[in-house]
């Protein structure tokens, strides 16, 4: 090598270096290097004075530590089912039989007045149900026929039927409910659970993501970021046909102890780099290559459903080595029983739109609701049988609901019957961990078009989430950029009517 | 003209708390030179003496400008502030006398330590003024005067006065420093049933019956960023408890007489008007699988080697010293390992043992922890010999036997578990006969041995092409 590449080199070195050291970072070292100075505390100040406690949930040597939460809470874990797309509530859940009498009319200026869609232009139609409802349960739930199996246990749920979101395209209404922002770079709300909780078993991440319908969510794997928290909390996704997780075989050629030789040489450059710079992000480093190397034997061995009955693949219609919603709500029953905190699950091709028989709110809704109809029944009636149905929250979420209208896509008719994106109004429900059975909340009108009472946002069903994981959202922050951030933003409230 | 006038004068007053600390500090300096000029080597002061007696005169007399105008803005209680005004002015003027006498060379001495006598009283008025006139002695009565309104625990709490026992001590803890005798902000005052009833300068401050339509319940309920958020922001908050138990008592219809158990009561009141009665408030309403005594905490040691050997240990909470244990990380199991839980035995209360080869002879240790709540021991190598060892942890409530080898002989052994509400038997060898047997001979818990299925339907396997025809 040349004197002069010799020198460029190392100037490029020393540059790599400096960068480390940003204004920030300088004032901070010095605001603790000299803590018993007045600048010191002076300094302190500008770093928000709650800086301590918002660390102190951060173990940066071992970030995925099992953590008491704030209060005994009644769950333990989370099974989060989205459906990406956003099912009509008008097909599933919210039954209408005023709507039935307006069908095929013009919808009334009133509702159209200052109001924006995603595709209906002019004035659509208004659309009749296009389903038959019956009432289940003691509770006497009204459900469609479209989840006959859900119906057997209606009396386990607890329906809202008034959630409501200011968004009405699928990627920021994803953001919104997941990381309470519908702009980008907000944790999720499973990588807050894992920060706040951590794992109970070390050999597995805390959050693992699974995904079926063909697509991941719109919004892509920011939906399960983690934001500005330590990336160490982000949803690990795991696949249930081919490797469970992408690149985490050992490569052909190394066997499993230069594997592990290799990693211990790469942790002892990071403490060398950590002993210097001591920025946080290379102890989660560490522990993320340690996870992974653990993960190799712990993930394959829970991602198996093969070793499942044969009673409880027909209980979930299930079929190993494929990838489909079956499996993947297997898979969140066996990662929930073996400690993991947060499952989250997104299943794509609900956006009913009606422009294909796929799309139709007659057609291509009803056989998505056939596959996901058995498995989530059998979820639910699983988890109680072996005693995890008290202590895991299952939830069915979506990013919006559907129009009382058919869908009329730049003015013209559409070859099939389908609805358009509806932000105002739509069905969610919670079961298990702590959530009370056979109870609603909320009411929305005649036609499903808004809400008249008990609204619920996003920040409301956050709020509840962690509520019963026994976080307060209002104390569960992390400081960034300044200032506290958390899940719920500046809103919020627990849904205490649904709480058992 | 006049208004604006006002406010300017307003703004003035406002800079009274900034300003009263001068003459406190620098009249006490001035005093202290003069004492200490009686010696000849403190001669020199003389200049000093001068220097001070003047600031603190002129800032003597700029804070009793300043406090006249603060005391027109704001209603504050009439005799504390006669007296704070009074002794300010008397203060002022003392100082005046005795700059006067220094600068003619007198004898100054008696008059500073009137000086001094008369700028502690003042001080101490004042501080009554804004901090409330038990600031002093709080320190002694409660426990350092927290934001806790029931320093004691009321026993017998349903036989109690509502109001005397539970609202009057949140209110006087949260509300009074600025609506009470010595300050009725806005007008009101909190510290009797005439003035609550009577309100403030916005009306009645509690409408019967109606919390959310009370002034008092609406400017507590009001996000703390907003301005007419009740206490104000750098006052101590009222708790959840604290809130819930005001909106239980309006909406019971403010009765000032009636007692605790004649007032309608939702479960959650129930159980925070229980937890009134134990030595510690508890914020949240305790769960039924968490004791109520609190307990001490759990030897670190202990707590070190099981995290060691791969448990999860951890606290069931952040303020409690209750432990939950997880073995699901363990690996190589091995039944000695119970032996480390022996240490924490009266902290712990939930332990998962699933799919450990935890056996018989094991279930002897186990049998030691009798504080547990909750025992996980599905698919366990146990039978129904071990079962007699279990009888033990009396306090039991939830159990999960399945995926073992019990049978319903073994599981009738476990009648002596009093506590006992919850009993998992699932992928048992229990008959749906024995199963209604257990379920007569245990009336009190609810058991479940699953076996659900979930009937295929044909439309679970068939794809639509077109619309179904009604």
């Amino acid at each position: 090598m040349s004197e002069r590449q010799n020198q460029k080199l190392s100037k490029e070195a020393e540059h790599a270096v400096l960068q480390q050291y940003t204004r920030r970072h300088f004032l901070k070292d010095g605001a603790m290097g000299f803590g018993a100075l007045a600048l010191g505390s002076l300094l302190g100040g500008c770093f928000g004075k709650s800086s301590a406690s918002a660390h102190t949930l951060f173990d940066a040597s071992n970030p995925l530590a099992s953590r008491p939460p704030q209060f005994p809470g009644k769950a333990k874990s989370v099974i989060y089912i989205h459906m990406a797309g956003a099912p009509s509530q008008l097909e599933l859940f919210s039954y209408k039989p005023e709507l039935a009498k307006l069908d095929g009319l013009d919808c009334p200026q009133s509702l159209l007045e200052g109001k924006k869609f995603a595709f209906i232009r002019g004035v659509p139609k208004m659309l009749g149900p296009q389903a038959v409802f019956r009432q289940h349960g003691k509770s006497g739930l009204w459900l469609s026929d479209n989840l006959p199996h859900l119906a057997t246990v209606a009396d386990e749920i607890a329906m809202l039927n008034a959630v409501t979101t200011d968004q009405f395209n699928h990627a920021p209404a994803q953001l919104l409910m997941h990381t309470g922002s519908a702009r980008l770079g907000r944790p999720s709300i499973g990588a807050w659970v894992t920060y706040g909780m951590g794992t109970e078993n070390k050999n597995l991440p805390g959050f693992v993501v699974l995904t079926s319908g063909g697509n991941n969510p719109d919004a892509g794997k920011s939906v399960w970021g983690s934001g500005f928290l330590p990336s160490v909390y982000q949803g690990v996704q795991c696949r249930s046909e081919g490797d469970p997780v992408l690149f985490i075989k050992d490569p052909s050629g190394m066997d499993r102890d230069l594997r592990k030789a290799s990693i211990d040489a790469i942790n002892k450059v990071n403490q060398e780099q950590y002993a210097e710079y001591k920025d946080p992000e290379i102890l989660s480093r560490i522990s993320q290559y340690e996870m992974a190397y653990k993960m190799q034997i712990s993930v394959p061995d829970v991602m198996n459903i093969n070793d499942e009955p044969q009673y409880i693949h027909e209980m979930y219609g299930t079929q190993p080595g494929k990838t489909s919603f079956a499996n993947n709500v297997l898979l969140a029953r066996k990662l929930v029983e073996k400690g993991v905190r947060f499952v989250q699950l997104f299943d794509w091709g609900w956006d009913t739109h009606g422009d294909s028989a796929g799309n139709a709110v007659d057609i291509g809704l009803v056989n998505k609701c056939r596959k996901v109809d058995r498995p989530i029944t059998a979820l639910l009636l699983d988890l109680k049988q072996r005693g995890l149905l008290d202590e895991t929250l299952v939830i069915w979420g979506q990013e919006f609901g559907r129009t009382p209208m058919q869908e009329n896509r730049e003015g013209k008719k559409m070859p099939f019957k389908g609805r358009d994106h509806h932000s105002a109004a739509f069905n969610m429900w919670m079961a298990g961990g702590g959530i009370k059975g056979g109870v609603t909340y909320g009411e929305t009108d005649e036609i499903g078009y808004n809400i008249v009472s008990g609204k619920t946002e996003a920040y409301d069903i956050q709020a509840t989430i962690l509520n019963q994981l026994g976080f307060d959202h209002e104390k569960l922050t992390f400081e960034s950029q300044g200032r506290n951030f958390r899940l719920t933003d500046l809103s919020g409230k627990v849904i205490n009517e649904i709480i058992a | 003209m006049i208004l604006l006038a006002f406010n300017v004068a307003g703004f003035i007053g406002r800079f009274h708390p900034v300003l009263v600390h001068m003459p406190v500090g620098i009249l006490m300096l001035a005093a202290l030179f003069i004492a200490l000029s009686v010696y000849d080597r403190f001669k020199s002061l003389k200049v000093a003496i001068t220097i001070s007696l003047v600031t603190g005169m002129v800032s003597a007399v700029a804070s009793c400008v300043t406090g006249f105008l603060l005391s027109k803005t704001d209603s504050y209680e009439s005799t504390l502030l006669f007296k704070h005004q009074w002794y300010a002015i008397a203060v002022a003027i003392v100082s005046a006398i005795v700059l006067y006498l220094h600068l003619k060379n007198r004898e100054t001495r008696w008059g500073a330590g009137l000086m001094v006598l008369l700028v502690m009283i003042t001080g101490h008025l004042g501080g009554s003024i804004t901090h409330g006139s038990d600031f002093l002695t709080k320190a002694f009565s409660s426990g350092g005067g927290g934001s806790d309104p029931f320093g004691k625990p009321i026993p017998n709490v349903q036989e109690t006065v509502a109001y005397t026992a539970i609202i009057k001590p949140i209110l006087d803890s949260k509300c009074l420093s600025c609506h009470g005798p010595n300050k009725q902000k806005g007008r009101l005052r909190l510290d009797d049933p005439s003035f609550i009833l009577k309100g403030g300068e916005d009306g009645a401050a509690v409408i019967a019956g109606k919390p959310l339509e009370s002034a008092l319940m609406k400017r507590i309920l009001l996000s703390r960023e907003n301005k007419d958020h009740m206490p104000p922001p750098e006052k101590p908050q009222l708790t959840k408890q604290d809130i819930d138990l005001l909106n239980w008592w309006i909406s019971t219809g403010a009765n000032f007489d009636r007692k605790v158990k004649e007032l309608e009561q939702s479960d959650k009141i129930k159980s925070i008007l229980k937890s009134l009665e134990s030595e510690k408030a508890v914020e949240e309403i305790p769960l039924s699988d968490v004791p109520e005594q609190p307990v001490e905490k759990g030897s670190e040691e202990a707590i070190q080697k099981l995290k060691e050997r791969g448990i999860a240990v951890v606290p069931i909470a952040q303020n409690s010293n209750y432990l939950s244990a997880n073995f699901v990380a363990v690996e190589g199991f091995n039944p000695k390992d119970l032996q480390l839980l022996e240490p924490v035995k009266k902290q712990l209360i939930w332990l998962k043992l699933g799919n450990m080869a935890v056996t018989d002879d094991a279930l002897e240790s186990l049998g030691k922890l009798s504080n547990l709540r909750m025992l996980h021991l599905q698919k366990t190598k146990i039978t129904d010999q071990g079962l007699p060892q279990l009888i033990k942890i009396q306090e039991l409530k939830f159990m999960n036997l399945g995926g073992t080898n019990v049978s319903a002989k073994g599981v009738e052994q476990l009648k002596g578990l009093k506590n006992l509400r919850q009993l998992y038997l699932y992928q048992t060898s229990i008959s749906a006969e024995e199963l209604n047997n257990l379920k007569k001979l245990f009336p009190k818990v609810e058991i479940e041995a699953g076996g659900y299925q979930v009937p295929a339907l044909d439309g679970d396997t068939t794809v639509l092409k077109g619309p179904i025809t009604k």
